[in-house]
């Protein structure tokens, strides 16, 4: 547990933030990342975009205080998260990837540096704009997001030892095979429900006749 | 003793109980309305208000000595006060007293150069501002122009132009006249608009054509579609009007049913465009949220709208047997009413119409007209809103802050005193209100100005500390980093 949160995992995660390239090479070949630090950075992420949305000024934001919910905003992030690792693990196997679902998940949560830094500096900013300024907060966020993507996209080509056009294609499959997930579940919960229904449908009219 | 204290309690419990029966006798009033007042706020949700106005009695044919009104259909309220009922399946004209209380004259009958005539099916009625009474012949396929006592002026009939088509058939429903004795008449079947007639009843032409909508998706299927499935599709008309108003300016305000729910009513300029300001959220077409499914689904139908004071406008929904007012920008100020037999409610209503601060609405099936009283709330808001349109901002405030009194989430309330402390100067204030009325325009304007305040305020403090912040920078790279690394030098 000490080893996962060390305070050089912590500083190698935002090394990483500025060498991109170098950095996840070294986390698929020396070991430098943390799974646990990936984790709790979308954790963080997860709060700062319900922060975002819930305190960012009234000039910026439309969003009714009323829909937001800190917890299933996160549960939605982390299940996006395992839905993304999984899916593009199970792709990049099929293709040759080397990079372990571990290294997945540390390049998509590194990722999350930028937006999380970006959307806590946008809710600050936005406090001091007015109608018109309203641009550099939408630049802030519209910079985080793209870092960050571009973070992502970086990582996955990294850990898998892919070349750009490689990832892209990738990428494009890992969303299939969410889809695919998705669907499977929804298929099994379903499948779930109609063999419980019948069993509990024997077990009433076993009670109903006794 | 023992005995005393039973009958202190008992006497007490009963105090009680006629205490609480009498605080609920007062405070019961409100929730005996047939009918909800609400409104929609910034984020089009339902949102419920204190009663704007109460049912205030109703009025029969029998309740003013004649007989009963069978299927009357439209309402005209005089200058001089006199209120003229088009009972419509009785063939007549009744002219009620500013009070409603009693028949002034039924005109059922006039003399027609030297004969005897009478009305079939009486649906429109109208007095000008000259005073004269214009009545929609509906049956007889004309116009009569009458004096108020009933005497004979002429008659309206029969529009002549190459603009009509041929067979075209006259069945005035609604008539309604401007300042300058022009008569607006809306004719069943006559999809191209409002017929005008001049002052000596020649037909001038078609006025504020409602234009066809087509999708680029039903223009799609149309053209993969073959002739004779297009032959049974539904035909791309423009709806027909369905009620008339003139305002203080001599603009015509004019209902419609909009499918669509977004824009039921008109208000037409002279050349007959269009000049209707909408609100916020682009829509003056009555319910914003509607049910999908069941009798009371899908869009408002609009089918009177009567012009009231300062901007101020108010129309009637057939459908759900609703009332919505708006002021001049386009604000729902309040809506309320409903269908029901209750008092107060309606089954078929039809016109509607004003006589100062009170509302009367007709009812076809019943042969009703039902009268509303505004509340203390619904004044308070009309009159604040009147502020408004004369430019008394100021002075809107007092009342803005009444009606927060009564209806502590009321947007156009907080809207109105924000922007009135805006002009006053007082931003921060300005800015709480302002974000109460979700007014994010003004908001804005109003941080502005305060955070320029805040600067120029702050601004010697500002300067001294970046002064200092650079001089103690200046102290630590000269003095002590140089001090440091001579120390490390002579550690070496």
């Amino acid at each position: 547990m000490k080893e996962l949160f060390s305070k050089e995992k912590w500083k190698y995660a935002f090394y990483t933030v500025s060498h991109p390239s170098d950095g996840y090479y070294e986390i698929r070949h020396r070991e430098r990342g943390s799974v646990a630090v990936a984790i709790v950075l979308v954790i963080l992420f997860s709060l700062s975009f319900s922060i975002n949305r819930i305190s960012a000024s009234f000039i910026v934001n439309d969003v009714d205080p009323l829909d937001v919910d800190a917890l299933t905003e996160l549960v939605a992030v982390l299940l996006l998260f395992a839905l993304f690792c999984v899916g593009n693990w199970s792709i990049t196997c099929l293709m040759e990837g080397e990079g372990r679902l571990k290294d997945i998940a540390i390049a998509f949560g590194y990722g999350m540096i930028p937006m999380i830094v970006c959307f806590n500096l946008g809710t600050v900013v936005s406090q001091f704009v007015a109608q018109n300024e309203e641009a550099f907060y939408y630049m802030i966020i519209g910079v985080g997001i793209a870092y960050g993507l571009f973070m992502i996209l970086i990582g996955i080509m990294q850990v898998h030892n892919y070349t750009l056009g490689k990832t892209l294609i990738t990428i494009f499959l890992t969303f299939i095979a969410m889809f695919i997930i998705i669907f499977i579940v929804l298929l099994f919960v379903d499948l779930i429900n109609q063999v419980y229904g019948f069993f509990f449908s024997i077990y009433q009219e076993l009670i109903f006749r006794m | 003793m023992k005995k005393h204290t039973l009958l202190t309690k008992l006497a007490a419990s009963v105090l009680a109980a006629a205490v609480l029966t009498l605080s609920f006798a007062g405070t019961a009033h409100a929730e005996e309305l047939p009918y909800d007042t609400y409104n929609y706020d910034y984020r089009e949700n339902f949102v419920l208000t204190p009663a704007a106005y109460v049912p205030n009695g109703s009025v029969t044919g029998q309740s003013v000595g004649t007989t009963d009104f069978t299927e009357p259909q439209d309402l005209c309220v005089a200058d001089d006060g006199l209120i003229y009922v088009a009972d419509t399946k009785n063939n007549r004209i009744v002219v009620l007293n500013d009070a409603m209380t009693e028949t002034v004259r039924v005109i059922d009958g006039f003399d027609n150069n030297g004969q005897a005539d009478t009305f079939n099916q009486p649906y429109g009625v109208c007095v000008s501002e000259s005073g004269y009474l214009y009545v929609a012949d509906s049956m007889n396929k004309r116009i009569v122009m009458l004096t108020p006592e009933g005497e004979f002026v002429k008659i309206i009939d029969n529009p002549q132009s190459e603009i009509l088509e041929e067979g075209f058939d006259f069945i005035p429903i609604k008539v309604t006249v401007d300042y300058a004795d022009r008569v607006y008449v809306i004719s069943r079947n006559a999809f191209e608009g409002i017929l005008v007639f001049e002052s000596d009843g020649s037909f001038t032409g078609y006025f504020g054509t409602i234009e066809v909508k087509i999708t680029l998706w039903e223009k799609f299927w149309r053209r993969i579609a073959t002739k004779e499935e297009r032959s049974k599709q539904q035909l791309y008309i423009p709806t027909e009007f369905t009620g008339m108003d003139v305002d203080a300016d001599g603009f015509i305000y004019a209902t419609n049913i909009d499918s669509d729910g977004v824009q039921a009513v008109r208000r037409l300029n002279p050349q007959g465009k269009d000049v209707i300001q909408k609100g916020e959220n682009e829509n003056v077409g009555g319910d914003i949220r509607i049910g999908t499914y069941g009798d009371y689904s899908g869009p408002s139908e609009i089918t009177d709208v009567v012009y009231r004071d300062k901007g101020i406008y108010s129309m009637l929904d057939r459908k759900r047997g609703r009332i919505f007012t708006y002021d001049k920008e386009g604000n729902l100020l309040y809506i309320f009413g409903g269908i029901g037999s209750q008092e107060g409610t309606f089954t078929t209503p039809v016109a509607i119409e004003i006589i100062g601060d009170q509302i009367i609405v007709l009812d076809a099936y019943y042969g009703t007209i039902m009268k509303f009283a505004a509340t203390e709330y619904g004044s308070l808001i009309n009159t604040a809103v009147g502020l408004r349109y004369d430019g008394d901002e100021k002075e809107a405030i007092d009342i803005w802050k009444q009606v927060l009194k009564i209806d502590e989430n009321n947007e156009l309330a907080n809207n109105g005193i924000g922007k009135a402390y805006l002009t006053a100067g007082e931003n921060k204030t300005a800015m709480k209100y302002l974000e109460l009325g979700m007014n994010r325009k003004y908001y804005s304007v109003a941080w502005k100005r305060y955070r320029n305040e805040i600067l120029t305020e702050n601004m010697n403090f500002i300067l001294t500390a970046v002064l200092v912040l650079i001089g103690i920078n200046f102290v630590y790279k000269r003095f002590i980093k140089k001090k440091k690394s001579s120390e490390e030098g002579g550690l070496l």
